[in-house]
């Protein structure tokens, strides 16, 4: 549904310039969520920009359904109040002068054919109550929360019923709590219409809870793709591992390797001693790598077990958190500090001596 | 929708998107920053040629710029502004400084009454009150002079007010309320906790005054008295009245002086070289008002952060304090006007006694040919109609080219829209007038014609209109902008739906400004009207000039009795977008 073919543009600025997308290629299917995840200045939003049209792109090409908006080499560029498309913005871009139901109404006055004025209001009225806000119709757009202006900012985006939705960051001008509330109400909306829709945002959370696909994006480039269990249990980069969700990184040098390509396994001599991984397809015998293991997936043996059990270590707990559901523990091996997650039940202090296990489909090996 | 091939796309043209609502707009954002140009660069050019209208080979010389600078006159004249500057200066500071404290930081009562009357005090022209001064201390016609000439058998008038020192007080009266409305704006964003903290370290009130106070508010209040000093050396309406028919010039004045000399033709050259001289020592003020503004943020005073300024009670001192004010406004507003009033009456000025009530009469409005009268309110309604709607249409266009267009070259934009602020309005109007003598006489003959009058104005107020426009601008969130775009308007649907609805009430309160300015327009007419375009505030001007004084009060009273309903309609529009509130 959006196709994007080695998208780059860069912005002049006043004293420098910019490259803020640097080769993006990515195709959103129909009916998809698909959301660009990444720190801020990764190129995340230029790219949702470039496919509403609000920034004209150097070079690539853009298609939307069947119809290519943008084109450097064939010289297209459509302007986006030809494109058709419904967006929701990190402001929500409410227009303070109107009421609720003209923000609605707003983007019919401009489709093609116009709806009758009949039609019309049926139309808002509908999405007024696809984001539960019936009712409000008449209420001067201002004096609506904070909640209830993103909600309608969605209702706006798609009363015309659009090619794709773009989301840009929505979710961060919400506090904590309704933010929880909004991701899973949006994620509803948007899979009860069934809508191609193409999500910005920052948070890792919102990402793994409401995509279809993520793709990780880093200094204008897409780094990684694929579906949120994927990008979090296998992440082929440090960048991403570290991105999404907390891990431990250990650096290491592989010294053998076996298995054939989708079932490597590494072993890599690191601080720890050496311990056995999975491995990336591209690392190579020798290499310098990093190994990653996510903190939940450490687990606490006996300290009285007789000989050496693979991957295991030997460690001193430096400092202990209770937050209710787990015990968050930072413990020093070898140098190296382990962030841990255990259950709340492992009843440890400052200083205890303990031998954590670091199991073999959890590690993996990337190179650095 | 059918998924059809991507590649089946070749087919289609090319598809050539020109922006026909963002093409217009730059045009008419380029057009007028190409006239401001244009019009100083006509006497740059012009002040190194000689000649006269119509010549068809002008020579290019120096002289113009040798003659001035070897001709004492000139220095006398550059010492004369910069004495009369200093005078201003100090009176307006005096009286401004302590109102604005008041004000903003005691329990002063009636803040709001204050302030809407030092905005129609902004607005009274200056022309009238210096009439006014003129009927009161005029050395002959005076009438202080001969009230205190008669009751003490004196020979010679005690006071001048056709000096410099007299020009400077009455030009310094003029410019309180602008002073005070900069000097309240300094005050108000002063973080109190300043203050506070010299008090915790037990500094006395006027300790803490002197030595945090003023130092941290110093910045600002040079940056306003830089501010001044650039308006009051382009000021033109006050030095003209009061010293152009004793030749006591400032350097305003001798421009005119020169340009419509006593004698002979003019030497227009040399009309150029001076206001050239005059662009760049404005300049050179406004540079280095922008240097210090630059720097007052180095302070940090002012922070986003919200805060009430300490009040101080004012304890006993609040009945002086009001004396102190309501003095001001009576002795600097209306006493002159009053004396417009009584001029106006009578057949010639008097002290008041029996005899002078007697010849009270309209005799003075009724004298006044009802022809011109008619004519030059038509003209000045025709001017107050179309500039401020061509200037509001021309900032908005500039506004948006600079902010939203994306445009290379919008900073250049942005330079030439700011630059009328720093020309002084008389060398906007030499050079206007030699632009349509020298150059357009051929191809566009407006000299002569109000359209030369709206032209002028209109590029005189574009700062002033631009600077409105821009921080209004700046307050729409761009995803406004964007929003209405992807929702399928296009760069004029946009326009009208979100951008024009939300600018509305910024661009309602500064055209009927800008209307009320042209209206009370003096300088830029008094060079460029001839007779049929004739505005009204050029009938007083008249008047003065061939000392009918009584006639030219008449018509100057006439001006603000039509300025009164402008005035209400301001105040309503002001109060609504909420100018007029002190906080």
């Amino acid at each position: 549904m959006i196709r994007i073919r080695n998208l780059r543009m860069t912005y002049h600025g006043a004293h420098a310039e910019q490259q803020a997308v640097k080769g993006v290629s990515l195709d959103v299917p129909e009916g998809a969520f698909y959301t660009l995840l990444g720190p801020s200045g990764c190129g995340k939003t230029t790219t949702l920009r470039c496919v509403a049209g609000l920034e004209r792109p150097d070079e690539g090409e853009i298609t939307i359904g069947d119809e290519v908006v943008f084109s450097s080499a064939r010289n297209i560029f459509v302007p986006p109040h030809e494109r058709n498309i419904g967006m929701v913005f990190q402001s929500y871009a409410i227009w303070p002068h109107m009421s609720v139901f003209e923000n609605i109404a707003f983007p019919l006055r401009y489709k093609k054919p116009r709806p009758s004025a009949s039609e019309m209001r049926e139309r808002v009225m509908r999405a007024l109550s696809l984001v539960r806000l019936d009712g409000l119709q008449d209420r001067p757009a201002p004096y609506l929360s904070g909640g209830q202006q993103q909600r309608l900012a969605v209702a706006r985006a798609l009363v015309a019923e659009p090619r794709v939705l773009l989301l840009d960051e929505p979710l961060s001008n919400l506090d904590a709590k309704l933010r929880d509330e909004m991701r899973l109400e949006l994620r509803e909306v948007v899979e009860r219409l069934k809508v191609t829709t193409l999500f910005v945002t920052h948070e890792q959370i919102e990402a793994l809870t409401m995509s279809d696909t993520i793709a990780v994006m880093r200094d204008g480039v897409i780094v990684q793709q694929g579906a949120p269990a994927d990008i979090y249990a296998k992440p082929t980069q440090p960048f991403v591992a570290d991105f999404i969700g907390k891990t431990n990184m250990i650096n290491g040098r592989v010294i053998s390797l076996s298995g054939g390509n989708g079932s490597r396994q590494a072993s890599v001599e690191t601080a720890l001693g050496t311990l056995q991984c999975r491995a990336e397809d591209g690392v190579a015998n020798g290499e310098a790598v990093a190994v990653t293991v996510r903190p939940e997936n450490v687990a606490l043996t006996e300290t009285g077990q007789i000989g050496i059990v693979t991957n295991t270590v030997t460690g001193t707990v430096e400092t202990t958190v209770f937050l209710g559901n787990m015990l968050d523990c930072i413990v020093a091996v070898g140098g190296e500090r382990l962030h841990v997650q255990l259950h709340p039940s492992a009843a440890l202090g400052r200083g205890a001596r303990v031998r954590l296990r670091l199991p073999v489909e959890h590690c993996l090996a990337m190179r650095r | 929708m059918t998924a059809l091939p991507v590649t089946l796309d070749i087919t289609r043209p090319v598809r050539w998107n020109i922006d026909v609502a963002r093409v217009f707009a730059i045009s008419i954002a380029v057009l007028a920053c190409l006239a401001v140009a244009v019009l100083l660069v006509t006497i740059l050019w012009l002040s190194f040629t000689d000649g006269t209208p119509g010549d068809p080979q002008l020579g290019y010389t120096l002289g113009h710029y040798r003659e001035i600078f070897i001709d004492s006159f000139t220095y006398r004249v550059l010492w004369n502004t910069a004495l009369f500057l200093v005078i201003t200066l100090i009176v307006a500071f005096a009286l401004a400084l302590p109102m604005a404290w008041l004000v903003e930081r005691t329990d002063f009562p009636g803040k709001p009454i204050v302030f809407t009357l030092m905005t129609v005090a902004l607005l009274i022209p200056g022309f009238a009150v210096a009439l006014g001064w003129l009927f009161l201390l005029h050395p002959r016609i005076g009438l202080i002079n001969q009230a205190v000439m008669a009751l003490f058998g004196l020979s010679a008038a005690p006071f001048n007010i056709a000096t410099i020192v007299g020009m400077g007080i009455v030009e310094g009266l003029s410019l309180t309320p602008i002073t005070f409305i900069m000097t309240s704006v300094v005050l108000r964003s002063m973080d109190p906790s300043l203050e506070e903290a010299a008090a915790m370290s037990g500094a006395k009130p006027w300790q803490a005054v002197v030595r945090v106070t003023l130092r941290v508010l110093w910045p600002g209040l040079l940056a306003a008295a830089i501010y001044v000093s650039a308006i009051c050396f382009a000021a033109f309406d006050v030095p003209a009245i009061l010293g152009l028919t004793n030749r006591i010039y400032t350097f305003s004045t001798y421009v005119f002086r020169q340009l419509t000399p006593t004698e002979g033709p003019p030497e227009y050259g040399g009309v150029a070289t001076l206001s050239m001289i005059m662009l760049v020592i404005a300049i050179a003020m406004s540079w280095a008002y922008r240097v210090v503004q630059r720097q007052a943020p180095r302070y940090a005073v002012v922070t986003g952060k919200a805060y009430r300024p300490r009040i101080h009670a004012l304890g006993p001192a609040k009945a002086p304090a009001i004396v102190f004010v309501v003095l001001f406004f009576l002795v600097s507003q209306a006493l002159p006007l009053v004396m417009l009033g009584w001029a106006a009456a009578l057949p010639y000025l008097q002290t008041p006694s029996v005899e002078a009530l007697a010849q009270l009469s309209l005799g003075n409005f009724r004298s006044i040919p009802t022809e011109l009268l008619v004519r030059s309110i038509t003209n000045t309604a025709i001017l107050m109609v179309t500039v401020p709607t061509i200037t509001m249409a021309a900032s908005l266009a500039i506004s948006w080219v600079i902010l939203r267009a994306g445009t290379r070259g919008a900073a250049v934009l942005d330079f030439f829209a700011f630059l009328p602020v720093t020309v002084p309005p008389i060398v906007f109007s030499v050079a206007a007038l030699l632009l349509a003598l020298f150059v357009l006489r051929g191809v566009a003959p407006i000299y002569g014609t109000i359209w030369i009058l709206i032209l002028v104005y209109a590029i005189a107020r574009m700062s002033y209109g631009t600077r409105m426009t821009n921080s209004a601008l700046i307050q729409v969130h761009r995803e406004l902008d964007e929003a209405a775009q992807v929702s399928g308007a296009g760069t004029f649907g946009v326009f009208r739906a979100v951008l024009l609805p939300l600018l509305a009430p910024t661009v309602l309160y500064a055209w009927i400004w800008i209307a009320l300015l042209s209206f009370r327009e003096l300088t830029l007419p008094v060079v460029l009207a001839t007779g049929s375009n004739l505005p009204f505030s050029m009938l007083v001007w008249s008047y003065a000039q061939s000392s009918s004084y009584g006639r030219a009060s008449a018509a100057a009273l006439i001006m603000l009795a039509l300025m009164a309903p402008i005035l209400l309609l301001y105040w309503l529009v002001a109060r609504r977008v909420g100018i007029l509130t002190p906080r």
